[in-house]
């Protein structure tokens, strides 16, 4: 077969691809109408009918009672332990900080071999952090390990062989073994940490895998098999972690890079953040958008979203925003509840990433202008 | 509001209120300057805006030390005459206004205030609603403007800023300085107290607290050795922001110290931590909120950023009893690195004088990262030694021998030590101790002799060449040297090379990394060469460009590379078969249609036919390709198949195919370099030698960004032109190099090299005639690709005054190829019409005065046509340089072009207009 020849089937198995896609959306676009008037219109509707009314917040019901200073460069990335009270930062001055939430102290500041650092996960027991950046590597620090004469803690593991750099890990619930990256290379990864080889990549060569840079990841935690990945070519894939030939399903909607993904804390629908200025939720079971949440601004600038996170009961999304918003939305009545960004003390720059503890009583966010925050409840309000 | 415990530690957060519902309002901060308030504890509720509890200003009287002023504030008041000069501080439940307070306009505000309103108010519990409207406007346009002040606090200039506002507005007739003094006279004596009583303070919130400290003007007591520097403190501070000195006002009338600062509460025997700047003291329980996060130590939040209190330098890095009962050891290890390395804490440099002058930034850096820094350097004027290293505070014996030939300070006095031997070392005359040591060393001292001393101790008389001997060489001097506590020479700095060597691994805190790291972006779509100039810089500059490891991985590389480029040829190898068997069989048919089946065997031999077992091996090669794990089969296939390899390289259907592999698109220009050399370079024994590693594709950086840490070796041409330069040694560069594809779709992030100094875009000039399929789909050329590339970065926001300097690399394959291809072929060079007279352009093929080659000529078009595309992007001057990537001094020249470009930026300011224009033209030759 010659090279002409591919090309033109190739060109002829685009084309059917793309009238493929368009079908389906047209089909979806029907079944809006019956299935999705039911969810979408009526998340909000229904919601009013049954008598529920927005969260109102006051102005100190959410307030921010810690400020995380020691950092000399943009943060870029956060993670909490699961045990509630730590917290792993990372910054563009080339550090890993581990902060205990509760005194705001540092108690490890990690130097990496390469200053370029994009994302930051701690283990499920609280051992070992991983992050990620532009030299394509996942390194492991072990924080119990003891630190060389410089006062620097070596690299435990060097998880290498992506082929563009790691946008962003996290580790798979009660496993300290397993991690899950996302790249520049268009692939999410699976990775053996005893071995340091990679257990499955997911998408890549194949058709069904992202077609650009994958930026965000999220394991569903009810369900540590299946996770969300978003990526720069504006759709989010769901994937299985056992097939990993192709993604499970791909959510179209956004018109910009998805920049975060996050699971539902009941693992059936997930939140994303793109470019687009929007906050979007997906439905796993049904591949249905359920809810979009976007505030008009007076000018026409695109604050993009750059980070989001769940409460604990769902009823609240945390969104950041480049411009140092964050607001807190209602996800049911898709209303912004809160703006932290108007608040005291709030940041002076973009919110890169932000992230709740693993109680819920806390929301940490880390920004451009070198510090995190801590935002917990202040009022007399229960913890929703 | 949260629920606070009196003892226990209070910071768990999102404590719920689970207490009675709250009659009334709760008490909020005023919401002037929010931003400086910097607390990071829990804010209360904000109330209505006309219930605010405003900052009262209230004069005081500086007779009235030590009373209770609560019940007097009418009288005092009143009495207080509108304009008086004399120092006033107010006091208010929620804020406290200083400095600016005895100002006249303030005083008549206050006057205005003798009403029972404000007395009410600050009587009155803590945010009352009692302040009519009137007044709380008339608070606030007067009040507005001292607690600016209140709060600016953190910031020099914002301070003064304000200061200068308040002076417009308020008609501030009182000199910023006068008052300060006034105040620093008359505070401390003054112990005023509170209106509130104590119990009130909880009900406060953060925003407030901050504000109930009162202020105290000091000039700080820096510790001076001697009065020629003394001048110049006072001096220096005249001209600096003073320093504050808090001081807490205490809650209750007791005039007693000792409580904390924040809850008022505990003795003067109750533990407490105090803040390295302001001295304000904290009890247990509330240290931790008072000095947050302690990014520099134990610092309030407020004072973060503040040099410290020069007489608790000594204590920095040692950690209290409190702080270890409240925190863990790792926390507590942060902190004291934080307070001792953070560069707030570091030494004012002007605070120390080596030979009379005061350091600049760059010479204090220079003193203390060299191999030996004097110890515990504190503020203070010293004598140095350049020759021998010896050091010592001025007026007194050496106390240390540091590094020598450092360039920090002036000329060594005859009189640093304040000597009276009549014997000199070094040009300085020496004190008796030291006479007694050189006597005990067996050095002749008799007649008053001059001596020149170096650094290893070697000494020879003044205008005498041969050494007498080594003064610390005998043996005992060590303890001769001890016993009269006078310095030795430390082991390490014997020999130059090991002085570098050991500044090169030592670990420099990152305050001074961050000063003398200068960083470059090194940026080119794929297959421009920049991996080749970042392989190339790291021969150049590393005395181990590569280790073991690295080149082992390398040898696999390139290795797997050349099996890649076997399978290539051997595709092309198929094709072609293909093909000629399909022409025969044309030929065939068409000639003699009848006996096909007979001559198909016979045919089926063309010259690019191989033998069958060579056959299986070239198909197995290929399954291994298109499966994609040529990399599995490493390391085994070298040991297995390197004579098959040779057999099928010398097969002459390989080198058939070889000779038409300017068909073959998939194999990239290097393939041949390889190819050739396949045979040796698929042996196991195979060594990749430096230009092998250059060639090699994918070896470094492959998976996006590499950084390489250099400083250019000094050479004699540096050695001529910069030894003027103190800290050129100590630059040290760091090569970032990026591909394209590792910024990320739209060069997502860019920003994160915000902080590099400049970018180095790469293009290979020989790009013109080549084609690549871009992120659509469709082929375009790589020139191009290039070109859209350079647009986005150069446009991006990041780089917004970042300086460009494009290297045009591949020359030498330019020169090449351009005989054959005509740059035309590129559209963007579509009006390029060279003027060349062929038959000449081959004799000066260099000299680029007489007739400029073919490949000069489209170098300097390509340039000129980059440099226009940057002008109207940008507005700004490109820099371009030629390259070679494989010719080690082009890429060094390229690098120092480099070099010279930062140093230009750093200059350029000096520089007036005309020159810097005439600079600019030299420093773009090659503009139109």
């Amino acid at each position: 077969m010659s090279v002409a020849e591919l090309k033109a089937r190739h060109v002829a198995a685009t084309e059917t691809v793309n009238s493929l896609r368009e079908r389906l959306q047209q089909k979806r676009l029907l079944l809006l109408d019956t299935d999705d008037l039911i969810e979408v219109v009526a998340v909000a509707g229904y919601a009013k009918a049954h008598g529920k009314s927005s969260v109102s917040f006051g102005a100190t019901d959410l307030v921010c009672c810690r400020t995380l200073q020691g950092h000399t460069g943009k943060v870029y990335s956060l993670d909490w332990t699961p045990e509630k009270n730590r917290i792993v930062s990372a910054s563009q001055d080339g550090r890993l900080i581990v902060w205990n939430a509760l005194t705001s102290q540092k108690t490890h500041a990690i130097k990496l071999p390469c200053a370029w650092v994009m994302t930051c996960a701690f283990s499920p027991t609280g051992q070992f952090v991983a992050c990620g950046g532009l030299d394509s590597v996942c390194s492991i620090f072990n924080l119990n390990s003891p630190s060389d004469k410089d006062g620097n803690l070596p690299e435990s593991k060097m998880l290498s062989g992506h082929k563009g750099y790691v946008s962003s890990c996290q580790y798979v619930p009660d496993e300290d073994t397993h991690l899950i990256t996302s790249s520049g290379d268009h692939t999410c990864v699976l990775w053996d940490i005893t071995t340091g080889l990679r257990t499955s990549v997911f998408g890549g060569e194949f058709q069904s895998g992202h077609t650009a840079d994958v930026l965000s990841v999220s394991i569903n935690g009810s369900n540590s098999r299946m996770f969300v990945s978003g990526s720069c070519d504006s759709t989010a894939r769901l994937w299985d972690t056992r097939v990993a030939s192709r993604a499970v399903r791909t959510f179209h909607g956004h018109e910009g890079d998805v920049n975060t993904v996050k699971f539902f804390p009941d693992g059936n629908r997930f939140g994303t953040g793109s470019d687009d200025g929007t906050c979007r939720l997906f439905d796993i079971r049904t591949g249905h958008q359920l809810q979009e949440y976007y505030q008009q601004h007076s000018d026409d600038e695109v604050r993009h979203v750059t980070s989001i996170a769940f409460s604990i009961s769902g009823r609240l999304l945390f969104a950041g925003y480049s411009n140092g918003d964050c607001y807190v939305w209602d996800t049911l009545l898709a209303q912004v509840v809160l703006n932290l960004g108007s608040l005291q003390n709030s940041h002076e720059s973009r919110i890169s990433c932000l992230g709740l503890s693993a109680d819920g009583s806390a929301l940490c966010t880390g920004s451009y202008d070198t510090n995190l925050k801590i935002w917990a409840f202040g009022g007399h309000r229960k913890v929703i | 509001m949260p629920l606070e415990t009196e003892n226990g530690v209070h910071y768990s957060f999102a404590l719920e209120y689970n207490g009675p519902p709250l009659s009334y309002d709760l008490p909020r901060a005023v919401p002037i300057n929010v931003k400086q308030i910097p607390v990071a504890a829990v804010v209360s509720h904000l109330s209505l805006p006309d219930k605010l509890s405003l900052p009262v200003v209230k004069p005081l009287l500086p007779a009235g030390p030590g009373k209770n002023l609560s019940k007097e504030l009418k009288s005092i008041v009143s009495q207080k005459e509108p304009g008086s000069e004399e120092a006033a501080t107010t006091v208010s439940p929620t804020l406290v206004i200083d400095r600016a307070i005895e100002s006249n306009q303030d005083c008549r505000l206050s006057g205005e205030l003798t009403s029972s309103g404000a007395l009410e108010f600050s009587t009155g519990p803590c945010g009352s609603p009692c302040i009519s409207k009137e007044l709380s406007i008339e608070l606030l346009n007067g009040g507005r403007s001292s607690s600016t002040i209140e709060f600016s606090d953190s910031f020099d200039n914002k301070s003064r800023e304000s200061t200068s506002r308040l002076r417009v507005s308020n008609e501030l007739s009182q000199d910023w300085a006068s008052s300060e003094s006034v105040l620093s006279i008359d505070y401390p004596s003054s112990r005023v107290s509170s209106l509130k009583p104590s119990g009130e303070c909880h009900t406060h919130n953060e925003g407030n607290e901050d504000g109930r400290r009162a202020r105290v003007v000091a000039f700080c007591d820096v510790e001076s050795d001697s009065g020629v520097v003394g001048g110049d403190y006072s001096e220096e501070l005249g001209e600096e922001e003073p320093r504050f000195v808090r001081v807490k006002r205490e809650p209750q009338s007791k005039g007693k110290k000792g409580t904390c600062y924040r809850c008022f509460k505990g003795n003067r025997f109750t533990e407490k931590e105090v803040c390295i700047v302001c001295d304000a003291k904290y009890c247990s329980s509330c240290v931790l909120r008072a000095m947050g996060s302690m990014p520099e130590g134990r610092k309030c939040v407020t004072c973060i950023g503040y040099p410290i209190d020069e007489s608790k330098r000594g204590s920095l890095g040692k950690c209290s009893r409190m702080l270890k009962r409240l925190l863990n050891d790792l926390e507590i290890r942060q902190i004291m690195k934080a307070e001792k390395l953070c560069e707030a804490n570091q030494l004012p440099p002007e605070f120390v004088c080596v030979n009379g002058m005061p350091l600049s930034h760059e010479e204090l850096v220079v003193l203390q990262s060299c191999p030996n820094p004097p110890k515990k350097l504190k503020p203070g004027s010293y004598w140095y030694d350049k020759v021998s290293g010896l050091w010592g505070k001025e007026g007194q014996k050496p106390s240390q021998i540091i590094s020598p030939h450092l360039n920090v300070g002036g000329p060594i006095n005859v009189n640093a030590s304040n000597g009276n031997t009549q014997i000199y070392i070094n040009g300085r005359e020496i004190t008796k101790v030291e006479l007694r040591m050189l006597q005990l060393a067996g050095v002749q001292c008799a007649g008053n002799p001059h001596f020149w001393v170096n650094e290893d101790g070697s000494y020879q008389e003044e205008g005498q060449k041969n050494t007498k001997g080594y003064i610390w060489g005998k043996a005992g001097m060590k303890l001769v040297c001890a016993f009269l506590s006078l310095p030795v020479p430390a082991k390490s700095s014997n020999s130059c090379g090991e002085q570098v060597n050991s500044m090169m691994s030592r670990s420099v805190p990152d305050y001074i990394e961050q000063r003398t790291l200068q960083k470059i972006l090194l940026v080119g779509y794929g297959g421009s060469g920049t991996s080749t100039i970042f392989k190339q810089a790291k021969i150049l500059y590393k005395p181990v460009p590569f280790t073991e490891d690295e080149r082992e991985n390398i040898k696999m590389t390139i290795q797997s590379n050349v099996y890649g480029y076997l399978g290539i040829l051997l595709e092309g190898r198929d094709r072609f078969e293909e093909e000629c068997l399909a022409e025969m069989k044309k030929g065939q048919s068409s000639d003699e249609a009848d006996s096909i089946g007979s001559s198909n065997s016979i045919n089926c031999k063309t010259i690019y036919s191989i033998g069958p077992r060579l056959k299986a091996f070239s198909d197995w090669l290929l399954k291994i390709m298109v499966a994609g794990n040529l990399e599995v089969i490493f390391p085994a296939a070298t040991r297995e198949y390197a004579p098959l390899v040779e057999e099928l390289w010398k097969d002459p259907a390989i080198q058939a195919t070889y000779n038409r592999r300017n068909e073959l698109e998939m194999l990239p220009s290097v393939a041949s370099y390889f190819l050739e050399r396949a045979v040796d370079v698929l042996r196991t024994d195979y060594e990749p030698s430096d230009l092998d590693i250059l060639y090699a594709e994918g070896v470094t950086s492959s998976n996006g960004l590499a950084c390489l840490d250099f400083s250019f070796p000094p050479s004699a041409f540096d050695d001529k032109f910069d030894t003027d330069d103190p800290h050129g040694s100590l630059l040290r560069y760091q090569l970032i190099s990026v591909h394209a594809r590792g910024l990320g779709e739209n060069c997502k992030w860019l920003e994160m090299f915000e902080d590099v100094g400049m970018v180095i875009f790469c293009v290979a000039l020989s790009d013109y005639d080549q084609y690549a399929v871009d992120g659509n789909g469709c082929s375009t050329n790589k020139m191009l690709m290039s070109r859209r590339f350079f647009e986005s970065i150069v446009t991006h926001p990041t780089f917004d005054q970042m300086d460009f300097l494009l290297l045009l690399n591949k020359f030498d394959l330019l020169e090449e190829k351009i005989e054959r291809v005509p740059l035309t072929e590129c559209e963007w060079f579509d009006d390029f019409y060279p003027v060349i007279s062929r038959h000449k352009s081959s004799s000066n093929r260099n000299s680029i005065n007489c007739n400029p080659s073919l490949g000069q000529l489209v170098f300097h078009h390509v340039a000129v046509k980059f440099k226009k595309l940057y002008a109207s992007l940008t507005g700004k001057k490109l820099y371009v340089s030629l390259v070679k990537g494989l010719e080690p001094d082009s890429v060094d020249g390229a690098l120092k072009y480099a070099r010279e470009i930062l140093k230009w930026e750093e200059e350029r300011p000096n520089f007036s207009l005309s020159e810097y224009s005439f600079y600019s033209n030299e420093a773009s030759s090659y503009s139109p």
